[in-house]
């Protein structure tokens, strides 16, 4: 027997819900901040944001990122 | 991975003809700098003044959080991104926006101052890396 409409309906919108709470997971994961140092031999190292060298780290490349600016030809390249 | 002084002395023309090659070749790119070995700037897409201090505040810091010099940096903020890397003797800064292809610029940046470092104006022996072995092409 065929599922009644409105169940359909119910099951697509769910489906999309699902679809954009994943997105917004990711995108909150990809947009937490980071600080990897790398050293010889391969070794890396990372320093989250409330420890110590984290915060100094953001603070001091943030100053680079304020002299950097912004892209020179930001907004004319088509993403 | 050749991490000793540079044997040549590398002019500001040729490291601001690397870094115009390398903000040719990454569309992500804000601005940078190259620094020699004593922390001077040798080439910089704004202020050289606050390129060298700030620069060196942020290797210290990077130097600071271990225990030997760091060889390679990504930090990544809302704001932006910012990548290091020593090489020969050199320094290459960089800051992009969010996102940016990390690898492939960490790569660009290896190569120019390895080229710097032998004498060259950043853009390689050859000259032409982005025809077919470069970026684009991948």
């Amino acid at each position: 027997m065929p599922p009644k409409p409105h169940r359909v309906l119910l099951d697509r919108v769910s489906g999309y819900a699902d679809e954009a709470a994943a997105y917004v997971r990711r995108r909150r994961v990809a947009r937490q901040p980071f600080a990897r140092l790398y050293y010889t031999e391969g070794r890396a190292s990372d320093h989250a944001a409330d420890s110590l060298a984290g915060a100094e780290l953001f603070i001091a490349a943030g100053r680079l990122i304020e002299i950097a600016g912004k892209r020179p030809n930001a907004g004319k390249r088509a993403r | 991975m050749d991490d000793g002084q540079t044997s040549e002395v590398v002019s500001g023309e040729a490291a601001a003809s690397a870094l115009a090659y390398l903000t040719e070749m990454s569309p992500d790119l804000r601005g940078g700098a190259i620094l020699d070995a004593e922390g001077d700037v040798l080439a910089a897409s704004g202020r050289p003044t606050r390129w060298r201090d700030d620069a060196a505040a942020l290797l210290a810091v990077a130097d600071k959080a271990g225990d030997e010099p760091v060889e390679q940096l990504h930090i990544g903020s809302e704001q932006g991104e910012v990548f290091g890397v020593r090489q020969s003797g050199l320094v290459a800064l960089a800051v992009t926006d969010r996102f940016a292809l990390s690898s492939l610029l960490l790569f660009d940046m290896r190569a120019i101052l390895r080229d710097l470092a032998e004498g060259g104006d950043g853009k390689g022996r050859d000259g032409d890396r982005d025809e077919g072995g470069g970026r684009d092409a991948a």
